[in-house]
């Protein structure tokens, strides 16, 4: 069955169109990851327009190479330049740019590749087997557990998004507020469109992101007139050869560091929320606790690249296997890879993966090839950046500008949706400006209807509410959102004040109730394993005098 | 305007775009079928935003120094308010003008003004710039929007007065 799906996967993609294409977009994504200021949902959001005329799979394997290409063009800034291309590669520079300033640039870019490849090919293997284990769990899935399993997507990425809890939920509810204007999926009937025909459409999701994501981003990016005629950077080492033989020897003498890194990546990936950002900065934490140098890290050791850009690169295929096993993406470019599929009259969800095999291992292996390719044409591609980083900023931005333009009125062919980008534009710049996070909001609009349409559904099914807190998995997302939410909270008080030594215990015991009300045989053993667990954080907490632990960071 | 009043302004915007949201879904139709009626999802997330508005408009009155330090920079003053924000300002004014004219002057003329004149705008007037502006907004409009009509079949709006294939 997995055969014969592989194989029809490999029929789709192994046509000479969809390889040059893919090559363009692992090509297109390195330069895009590489320009600071540039993000990888960018590249991915402006990708978009031009796979509308491509079957779904050609469409989607492209878009996929973008994404591959940006996660690994990151570190080729962060190297030479010590300017991360994106938030996935600021702990890259920690250490690539010392070891490159030590004169060995060439060492520190063949690391930071071949991590990336390792990263992402750990990744893609647990893609594969991870991703319908997942949906099999999906399908125990009813509305109400799916509609907080919404609100838990929304929570957690508010709380992890930004500084400010509120400004992030205030941000979320409102993408799930722009997804109510126009014409209700469920019933037909106009909401909130004042009397205006072209707002009963409600307003299209792709012109809506790019407005949000890109266009505000370009706003922001030149709004410094003087850094805004610079060129990206003056300081690129010219003429570097990578050293591939070196870097495979350095990367395979540390491959625990590696795989730890990839497995943080992985993990991180699935939580919604938490992208490559949060997954960089973790896995050089721990490189470095486990590390028996710890004070050699920053001045150019090899674990400080291999561990980021392990961890960074393997972070997509975990937000792929949430949102190819679930339907709720992981973070900004999974929930755009997600509007791909809808665009393709593709719903994902549980049963996605059984629906359409035949696409869903398409996106498993054109995964793979980007990865493949990313390796091959990134020497080639360090060439094109050193000549890229000489455009001067307010170029690039006037041209992407007028590509958006092009971009958004190809989706549907509706003037209207220019001017949609245009508003939403000013809405993400005065978001940007006032600290609101933007991938609440992003998330909100992508999962809006979803979580109205569960509403609905359950609604439909009855109108009591008690199943929202009876049923194990929508009590579990539940239980997940709140502790999500008063997350930062614990966060900023975790060494000041005694209450979040009870924080872990209280939420390991908290979880273990739904996961014991799910039944079956192994998860009573998961939920058991939970309460233990509580008991164990209790008894040490006891032991230590509920003394708080010295903040080591600080 | 310093922190304290900018926060508060925003939260109290927040709070009267929900009151107006609000009066307006009153307005929605409820139909005689279909058990959850079309207004109650936007109310029930109308009452969340506003319930998280108010928070914040308290949040901004109790710590307005513990939000945001990015006031600072903005330079005092209308005109230190526009020097700080012409660029973007350009960029909306010029967006809005191509839009605005799309139907005279069709996307491949009004693409290329508008990337000619934002270029400008942002890079400044010289006659050398003029020309490698000139350039730039050419082959980059002019490239994809080929892209988009020979290679992707797409149909752009050609425009009332320039309509080389209409």
């Amino acid at each position: 069955m997995i055969i014969d799906n592989i194989l029809g996967a490999v029929a789709e993609l192994a046509t000479l169109q969809t390889l040059a294409l893919m090559m363009i977009g692992v090509a297109g994504g390195l330069i895009a990851g590489a320009i600071p200021g540039f993000t990888i949902a960018m590249a991915v959001v402006l990708t978009l327009p031009f796979t509308f005329g491509m079957p779904a799979s050609q469409g989607l394997a492209t878009m996929v190479s973008v994404l591959v290409g940006g996660l690994s063009g990151g570190l080729m800034a962060g190297i030479l330049t010590g300017i991360p291309g994106t938030p996935s590669s600021v702990a890259t520079t920690f250490d690539g740019f010392p070891m490159a300033r030590r004169g060995e640039p060439g060492l520190a870019l063949g690391i930071g590749v071949w991590s990336s490849f390792c990263g992402g090919i750990i990744s893609a293997v647990l893609l594969v087997t991870l991703a319908p284990q997942l949906a099999r769990i999906g399908l125990e899935f009813n509305p109400w557990d799916y509609f907080m399993l919404v609100m838990f997507a929304l929570t957690i990425t508010a709380s992890l998004a930004g500084k400010n809890l509120i400004k992030g939920l205030i941000a979320g509810t409102l993408g799930l507020l722009i997804c109510t204007v126009g014409e209700d999926e469920a019933v037909g009937m106009a909401r909130f469109n004042f009397g205006s025909d072209a707002l009963l459409q409600g307003f299209d999701f792709i012109a809506v992101l790019i407005g949000l994501f890109a266009f505000s981003q370009l706003l922001s990016d030149v709004q410094d007139r003087s850094a805004a005629k610079k060129s990206l950077s003056q300081r690129v080492t010219v003429r570097v050869r990578i050293e591939h033989r070196r870097a495979v020897r350095e990367v395979l003498k540390r491959w625990t560091t590696a795989v730890r890194s990839a497995l943080i990546g992985v993990f991180t990936g699935i939580l919604p929320g938490a992208g490559g950002s949060i997954a960089n900065i973790l896995a050089y934490d721990q490189a470095k606790k486990v590390s028996k140098h710890p004070e050699k890290f920053g001045t150019g050791v090899p674990e400080g690249i291999i561990a980021p850009e392990s961890s960074n690169n393997a972070v997509e295929g975990g937000a792929l296997i949430t949102m190819m096993a679930l339907g709720i993406p992981g973070d900004v470019t999974t929930a755009v890879m997600l509007g791909a599929l809808l665009i393709h009259d593709v719903i994902p969800s549980p049963t996605f993966i059984a629906e359409e095999p035949v696409l869903a291992y398409s996106i498993f292996l054109a995964f793979f090839v980007a990865m493949f390719l990313m390796l091959g044409i990134q020497s080639f591609m360090l060439k094109v950046f050193v000549l890229v980083t000489k455009v001067r900023m307010y170029m690039l931005a006037s041209v992407i500008l007028g590509f958006c333009g092009i971009g958004v009125f190809a989706i549907n062919n509706v003037e209207f949706d220019l001017w949609t980008l245009l508003w939403f534009g000013i809405l993400g710049l005065a978001m940007r400006h006032f600290g609101f996070p933007l991938a609440p909001m992003i998330l909100g609009v992508v999962l809006g209807n979803i979580a109205e349409l569960n509403l609905a559904r359950a609604f439909a099914i009855t109108t009591d509410l008690s199943p929202f807190v009876t049923r194990p998995w929508s009590l579990l997302f539940l239980l997940l959102a709140i502790f999500s939410a008063f997350f930062p909270l614990y966060q900023s008080s975790q060494f000041k004040n005694r209450w979040t030594l009870v924080y872990s215990p209280c939420m390991a015991a908290a979880i273990s109730i739904p996961v014991f009300m799910m039944g079956g045989s192994v998860r009573p053993v998961i939920a058991v394993m939970l309460v233990a667990l509580s008991g164990y954080l209790i008894w040490k907490r006891i032991r230590s005098g509920w003394q708080l632990p010295s903040n080591k960071l600080a | 305007m310093n922190r304290l009043n900018r926060d508060t302004v925003v939260a109290i915007i927040l709070m009267v775009f929900c009151g107006i949201f609000f009066w307006a879904s009153f307005s929605i139709r409820e139909p005689d079928y279909g058990v959850l009626p079309p207004s109650a999802w936007p109310r029930v997330v109308l009452i969340v935003l506003s319930v998280l508005s108010m928070l914040y408009f308290i949040q901004s009155i109790r710590s307005p120094r513990s939000i945001d330090k990015s006031a600072s920079k903005i330079e005092k003053g209308i005109k230190g308010w526009f020097l700080t924000w012409q660029n973007p300002i350009w960029c909306f004014v010029l967006f809005f003008g191509y839009v605005a004219s799309l139907p005279v002057l069709g996307m491949l003329i009004g693409g290329i003004a508008f990337v000619f004149l934002l270029l400008c705008m942002l890079g400044g007037w010289s006659i050398r710039n003029l020309l490698v502006h000139a350039l730039i907004a050419s082959i980059s409009v002019g490239g994809m929007w080929s892209i988009f009509t020979f290679g992707l079949g797409v149909l752009l709006p050609a425009g009332e007065i320039f309509n080389p294939f209409g």
